[in-house]
C-alpha cells in the first residue's frame, strides 16, 4: 500500500528552561490511505505531539514528516493551512465546535475555505450530517446538543470535504460507554466508505477495539506497532 | 467576504457585550456629528447674518481705512467716486462713512464710532428707514447689545461730540430713533448710526465715505483711493475664529472617541484570550494565520458600522428635529463679540456623516488590529488546549 503519510527519525524537542524535553525520538511509521490506525500511550508518551507533526500543526526538531507527498517542515504557514483544509480532518476531545453557528454552519464552515458554490455547501453538509444522524438538528446550537450529538457534529464538520487523513484526538474521552461505541462504529464505517485515513490518539481500550492498527508509544518512542486481526471488530 | 460574514456572526452572537460597545461608539459618532453640525450651522448662519447686516456682497475701502486702528478714522475718508454715482442712485452700492465720537449717556463720557448711512439703502438688513422719522434731534439707531451697555432707549436723547473736518469740536443732542437686534456684534457695539446727510452736514464731510458696501449688482471700478474686500477677505477672521472653537470642541469629542475606542481594544484583547481553542480550531480547520487575523480585526472594526446603524436609527430623527427647532443659545454666548443666534440651525452635510464614519471606522479598525495581531505569533497546539499564551 502507497503510504500517504511518512515519518522518517523524527525528533521532537520543547524547550523547558534552560534545557529541553524530548517529546518524540526517532519515530520512523509509515501510514497507507484507509488505514484505522491509533496512537496509544499514557499521557505524555507523545501521541498528540506525533498527531500535530501528522496535521502539521506543528514541525519536527529533526527528521521528515512527509504527508500527501509534502514535508511538514518545509511548508510555509499558508501551505500547512491549505494541506489542513484539502486533505486533513480533525476531531477533538472537547469537540472545539464554533458556539455561535449552528450545527449546519459549523459542519459548512469547512466548506466555507474552499470556495465552494451555497447549493454544493447545503448538499455536502446535509449529505455528512445524514451519515452521522443528525440531519434533525441542523438549526440547534452547539450548547444544545449532548456529549455525543456534539462529537458526530466535530466528525460530520471533519468529513464533510472527505479529507484524506482524518486525526481524532482523544475522541471519546469526554463520552460514556455507549456514545463511544457510538461514534466509533460511525467512524468505522466512514473510513470502509471513504477510505479515508484515521489515525487516533487515544488510550481509551474502547477505542483500542475497533482499530485495525495499534501504535504504542512510550516515553516518546515506538514501542509496539501490531497490526489488529481483522474478526476482532 | 467571508472575514465579514463570519466577523458579524460573532459580533452578533456575543450578544450583550457587543450592544454595549456599539451603543456607547454610537453616541460618541452621533455627539462628533452633532457639534461639527452645530459648528458648520454657526458658521453658515454668521456668515449669512454678516453679509446681511455689515459687509453685503463685498466692500470698497478707502486705502487708508484699517478697522483696527481708530486712529486711521482721522484720514480714512476720500470722495466717493463719481464712476459709482449711478451704482449709487440704483441702490447697488451704498457709502458709509466712519468718525471717531463721543457720547455722554447719564453723563458718563463712552467713545463711539460715528456711522453714516443713506436712509434709503436696501442693501443691509439694518433698519434705515427709522432715520427719516421726524425727531426732535438729529434721529440715530443702536444695536441692542450698544442700548444694553448705555441704558439707552427708544425716544432717548443723548449728548454726541464728535470733530469736523477741521479738527473743531462740536457737540449736539441726538435721538434714539431705534434699537435694532442683529446677530453681528460689529455694527452694534461701540456704534451708533445717523443718516447720511446728518453727518455730512456735522463734519462738512459732503460726498465723502469711509467705505462703500456692495450688492449684487455691483460693477467694479478702479480707482487708487479705493481698494475691494471680497468675502475671502471680509469673513476671514469670523472663520478663524470658528475653526479654533471646532478645534477646541474636537478634543472633548476625540476623548470620547478615544473612551469608545479603549472599549473595543479591551473587548478584543479579552476576546482573543477567551477564544485561544476558537482561534486554534479555526487554524486546525485551515484558516491561514493572516485569515484569522483579519476575521478578529473585522470583528473589531464591525463594531463601528452597527454603531453607525444604530447611532442613525437615533441620530437620525434628533438632528432632524434640531433642523427644524435649531439648538438654543444662551444669552450671554451672544455677547461673545461674535456673531450668534439666538438658535443655531445645524447643518449635516454629506461631507461630515462621511467624514466621521470613516474616521469611526478606520480608528475601530485600527485598535481591532492591535490585539488581533498577536494572533499570527500563537502556537495553534497550544491554543487548542486553550492554553494561556
Amino acid at each position: 500500500m502507497a503510504s500517504i503519510i511518512s515519518i522518517q527519525n523524527v525528533i521532537k524537542r520543547f524547550p523547558v528552561g534552560k534545557g529541553h524535553f524530548t517529546a518524540l525520538e526517532n519515530i520512523n511509521l509509515k501510514f497507507g490511505k484507509g488505514e484505522f490506525a491509533g496512537l496509544v500511550g499514557p499521557s505524555g508518551s507523545g501521541k498528540t505531539t506525533l498527531l500535530n507533526i501528522i496535521g502539521s500543526l506543528d514541525t519536527p526538531s529533526e527528521g521528515t514528516a512527509t504527508v500527501m507527498g509534502r514535508d511538514i517542515a518545509g511548508l510555509s504557514h499558508k501551505e500547512s493551512a491549505a494541506l489542513r483544509n484539502q486533505h486533513i480532518g480533525f476531531i477533538f476531545q472537547s469537540y472545539n465546535l464554533l458556539p455561535v453557528y449552528t450545527v449546519f454552519e459549523n459542519v459548512e464552515f469547512a466548506l466555507l475555505l474552499q470556495n465552494h458554490t451555497a447549493a454544493a455547501r447545503k448538499k455536502a453538509v446535509m449529505e455528512a450530517l445524514e451519515w452521522v444522524g443528525l440531519t434533525d438538528k441542523v438549526k440547534s446550537k452547539p450548547a444544545m446538543l449532548s456529549g455525543g450529538e456534539s462529537q458526530r457534529v466535530a466528525i460530520a464538520r471533519a468529513m464533510v470535504k472527505r479529507p484524506d487523513i482524518l486525526l481524532a484526538d482523544e475522541p471519546s474521552a469526554n463520552l460514556d460507554a455507549k456514545n463511544s461505541h457510538q461514534i466509533l462504529q460511525t467512524m468505522k464505517q466512514l473510513n470502509q466508505e471513504l477510505k479515508t485515513t484515521f489515525i487516533f490518539s487515544t488510550h481509551d481500550e474502547k477505542v483500542m477495539q475497533y482499530l485495525d492498527r495499534t501504535i504504542s508509544l512510550k516515553d516518546g518512542q515506538v514501542a509496539k506497532d501490531v497490526l489488529a486481526d481483522v474478526a476482532k471488530v | 467576504m467571508l472575514s465579514l460574514k463570519l466577523a458579524f456572526k460573532n459580533l452578533i452572537g456575543a450578544g450583550l457585550k457587543t450592544w454595549l460597545n456599539v451603543l456607547v461608539l454610537s453616541i460618541s459618532f452621533v455627539i462628533i456629528i452633532f457639534f461639527n453640525g452645530m459648528m458648520d450651522g454657526w458658521d453658515k448662519q454668521a456668515q449669512t447674518d454678516t453679509i446681511a447686516w455689515e459687509i453685503g456682497q463685498g466692500q470698497l475701502w478707502e486705502k487708508d481705512y484699517d478697522p483696527y486702528d481708530p486712529y486711521a478714522l482721522i484720514d480714512a475718508h476720500a470722495p466717493i467716486p463719481s464712476d459709482l454715482k449711478s451704482q449709487i442712485t440704483a441702490k447697488e452700492v451704498l457709502p458709509v462713512l466712519i468718525v471717531q465720537a463721543s457720547i455722554y449717556p447719564q453723563g458718563r463720557m463712552q467713545n463711539i464710532q460715528l456711522k453714516s448711512i443713506p436712509a434709503d439703502q436696501e442693501i443691509l438688513e439694518l433698519p434705515t428707514q427709522a432715520l427719516k422719522t421726524e425727531a426732535l434731534n438729529t434721529p440715530a439707531i443702536i444695536g441692542k447689545r450698544m442700548a444694553e451697555a448705555t441704558k439707552l432707549k427708544v425716544g432717548d436723547q443723548v449728548l454726541l461730540r464728535w470733530r469736523d473736518k477741521n479738527g473743531t469740536f462740536d457737540a449736539r443732542e441726538i435721538s434714539i430713533v431705534e434699537v435694532f437686534n442683529a446677530n453681528v456684534p460689529s455694527i452694534d457695539n461701540g456704534q451708533v448710526w445717523v443718516s447720511q446727510a446728518s453727518l455730512a452736514e456735522m463734519t462738512g464731510l459732503q460726498n465723502e465715505a469711509t467705505l462703500l458696501v456692495t450688492g449684487k449688482n455691483y460693477e467694479p471700478i478702479k480707482d487708487a483711493n479705493w481698494v475691494f474686500k471680497d468675502h475671502d477677505f471680509l469673513l476671514a477672521d469670523l472663520t478663524a475664529i470658528i475653526q479654533s472653537k471646532k478645534g477646541s470642541a474636537s478634543i472633548m469629542y476625540l476623548m470620547l472617541l478615544g473612551i469608545a475606542l479603549l472599549a473595543i481594544f479591551d473587548t478584543q484583547v479579552f476576546s482573543i484570550f477567551r477564544r485561544q481553542k476558537e482561534i486554534g480550531t479555526y487554524i486546525a480547520l485551515g484558516m491561514t494565520r493572516s485569515q484569522v487575523v483579519k476575521l478578529f480585526t473585522i470583528e473589531g472594526g464591525a463594531h463601528s458600522l452597527l454603531a453607525a446603524l444604530l447611532g442613525a436609527v437615533y441620530g437620525i430623527p434628533l438632528f432632524f428635529y434640531l433642523t427644524k427647532v435649531g439648538i438654543p443659545i444662551p444669552e450671554s454666548s451672544q455677547n461673545a463679540g461674535v456673531p450668534m443666534s439666538s438658535e443655531i440651525i445645524p447643518t449635516y452635510g454629506a461631507g461630515l456623516i462621511f467624514g466621521t464614519l470613516l474616521l469611526v471606522v478606520v480608528a475601530a479598525t485600527i485598535v481591532s488590529y492591535m490585539p488581533a495581531r498577536k494572533i499570527a505569533r500563537m502556537n495553534p497546539t497550544e491554543a487548542l488546549k486553550g492554553k494561556i499564551q
